[in-house]
């Protein structure tokens, strides 16, 4: 099987790998174990044009609903906070469409794909690994390939069998619910719209993202541990109870609904093992703070796709030849990736008022600057609010040299 | 009912996971914080395996819809 890859996974990590693999001249086959790609949706469907790398993945203009240039934050006091920019900095799409262009595409580059065939187990010889195990028309199969590339989402089988990954504890992960809704009245259509608070969405946040024509997708994801309600229980509520929603989701259908799973703990620490590597949910290629992940996914994706072909073609497969790709990823995400999770260790330990008073001295540029891990200039001016716990977290923050 | 022993031996508590399917949607949350892996995840369904799960209950805190309970074996 020389030069030929797996790539377990069809969705945006999966088919950017696939891409990136047959650009550097491999044989790849897809492997799903769905026959839809793309279905169910389980996204807020929100993803950025700028960003280290990004500008380089293509999105799919067919998938495109409504371009949207920032954000407006609600604090758990409804404090709001925005943050636009001039152009169109990216776009809410149908992802539905787009996990199936992106997948039409790498086929028609000339990757096979084999669908409705699950994943149970991975093959080896002298402890690398050199296939997978499908359960595929009701039959075990095996397929051999030089390098499996595990693109198969939160719930990884070839990171779990491989070793990179044990089970997420509950708060390692959100717990999601959205609905698709018609007749929206929405104050920004351009905005994406964030709601924060102990009491709308612990350890988590609500979304409500303009999908053009009135319609939006509103959800939530709460920490996997938090046992008072369910996440469908949170959104649901928000909806009946909630100003930001009364005002604008008053008259709001729902014609979709949706859950999902989210890991919001940060990478894995490992991502390569002799004949086989991880990339996107797979890896925990998630921005712990935004819940982020199909651009990252999309452009690890590309690289380790890269990677594997180069590393087949010189029949060098063993971890250390696939270490490149982890050093290439690291490079573009390590630090931000690093910084978010210590900024939402943070956030989650502040309370709700403190977070208001922060929404007061904070602009959208700065938030911006924070979640990518850079530094703001914020510490004067919550020194001179003089609020004791603003103080504190601030301080905080300047250990971590955030401010 | 006595406690019931798997075929490695272990005892096993007497509780089991059991998925409502019309609740049920799909997102693997339970699938990713079972710690012995005994959520199978296809297309359409999840499925527990009685013979691997243990009865913890990790599953049931995370499920956005409230679809999974522990019942008796
Ligand atoms: C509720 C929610 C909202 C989100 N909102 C956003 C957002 O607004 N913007 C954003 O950028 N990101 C968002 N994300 C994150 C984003 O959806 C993921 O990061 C992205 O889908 C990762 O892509 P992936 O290709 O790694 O995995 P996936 O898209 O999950 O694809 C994995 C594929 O692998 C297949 N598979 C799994 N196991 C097997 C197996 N054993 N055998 C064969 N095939 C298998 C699956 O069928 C699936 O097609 C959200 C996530 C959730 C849950
Ligand atoms: S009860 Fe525990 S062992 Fe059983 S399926 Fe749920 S998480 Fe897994
Ligand atoms: S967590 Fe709930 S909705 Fe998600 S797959 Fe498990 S049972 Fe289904």
């Amino acid at each position: 099987m020389t030069n030929h890859i797996i790539v377990v996974g069809a969705g945006p990590a999966g088919s950017s790998a696939a891409m990136g693999a047959l650009r550097a001249g491999a044989k790849v086959t897809i492997v799903d174990r769905k026959t839809n790609v793309g279905i169910p949706v389980q996204c807020g469907e929100a993803i950025g044009k700028t960003g280290p790398g990004v500008a380089e993945i293509e999105i799919p203009e067919e998938s495109i609903r409504a371009p949207v240039r920032g954000f407006r934050i609600y604090s758990p006091g409804q404090v709001s906070v925005d943050y636009a920019t001039k152009e169109p900095s990216g776009f809410i799409i149908d992802r539905r469409v787009f996990d199936k262009e992106l997948f039409a595409r790498a086929t028609e580059a000339g990757a096979d794909s084999l669908l409705g065939a699950r994943v149970l187990d991975v093959t080896r010889s002298n402890g690398t690994i050199d296939g997978a195990v499908v359960r595929y028309n009701g039959q075990r199969q095996t397929l051999k390939a030089q390098i499996v590339i595990g693109a198969d989402g939160v719930n990884s089988q070839i990171a779990r069998l491989t070793g990179l990954r044990k089970a997420y504890k509950p708060d390692d992960i959100d717990s999601c619910f959205a609905y698709e809704m018609a007749n929206c009245n929405l104050e920004v259509t351009d905005l994406m719209e964030f709601l924060l608070g102990s009491e709308v969405s612990p350890r988590g946040y609500i979304w409500i993202f303009p999908k053009g024509n009135g319609r939006a997708n509103v959800g939530i994801g709460i920490g996997g541990g938090i046992e008072t309600k369910t996440a469908k229980e949170y959104l649901d509520h928000f909806l009946k109870n909630h100003d930001v929603a009364k005002r604008q989701l008053n008259d709001a259908k729902v014609i979709e609904t949706r859950v999902g799973a989210l890991p919001v703990c940060g990478p894995n620490k490992v991502n390569v093992v002799n004949g086989a590597l991880l990339v996107g949910d797979a890896a925990g290629q998630i921005h712990p703070i935004t819940g982020g992940g199909m651009g990252y996914a999309m452009v690890c994706g590309s690289i380790a796709g890269r990677v594997a072909a180069e590393s087949a073609q010189k029949e060098t497969v063993t971890a250390t030849n696939l270490q490149q790709y982890e050093k290439e990823w690291r490079k573009l995400y390590g630090a931000e990736f690093d910084q978010s999770l210590r900024l939402r260790e943070l956030i989650l330990q502040t309370e709700d008022a403190t977070l208001d008073k922060l929404a007061n001295i904070v602009t959208g540029e700065s938030i911006v600057q924070l979640t990518a891990g850079k530094k703001v200039k914020i510490f004067m001016k919550a020194m001179s609010t003089g609020d004791r716990k603003l103080i504190t977290l601030m301080q905080e923050l300047r250990k971590l040299r955030m401010v | 009912m006595p406690p019931t022993t798997s075929t490695s031996g272990k005892k096993r508590d007497k509780k089991l996971a059991d998925v409502d399917g019309e609740l049920c949607g799909v997102c693997q949350a339970c699938a990713t914080v079972c710690p012995v892996n005994a959520i199978e995840v296809t297309e359409s369904y999840i499925k527990i395996l009685p013979e691997k799960c243990t009865g913890c209950g990790v599953c049931v805190k995370v499920c956005p819809v409230g679809a999974i309970v522990l019942i008796d074996r």
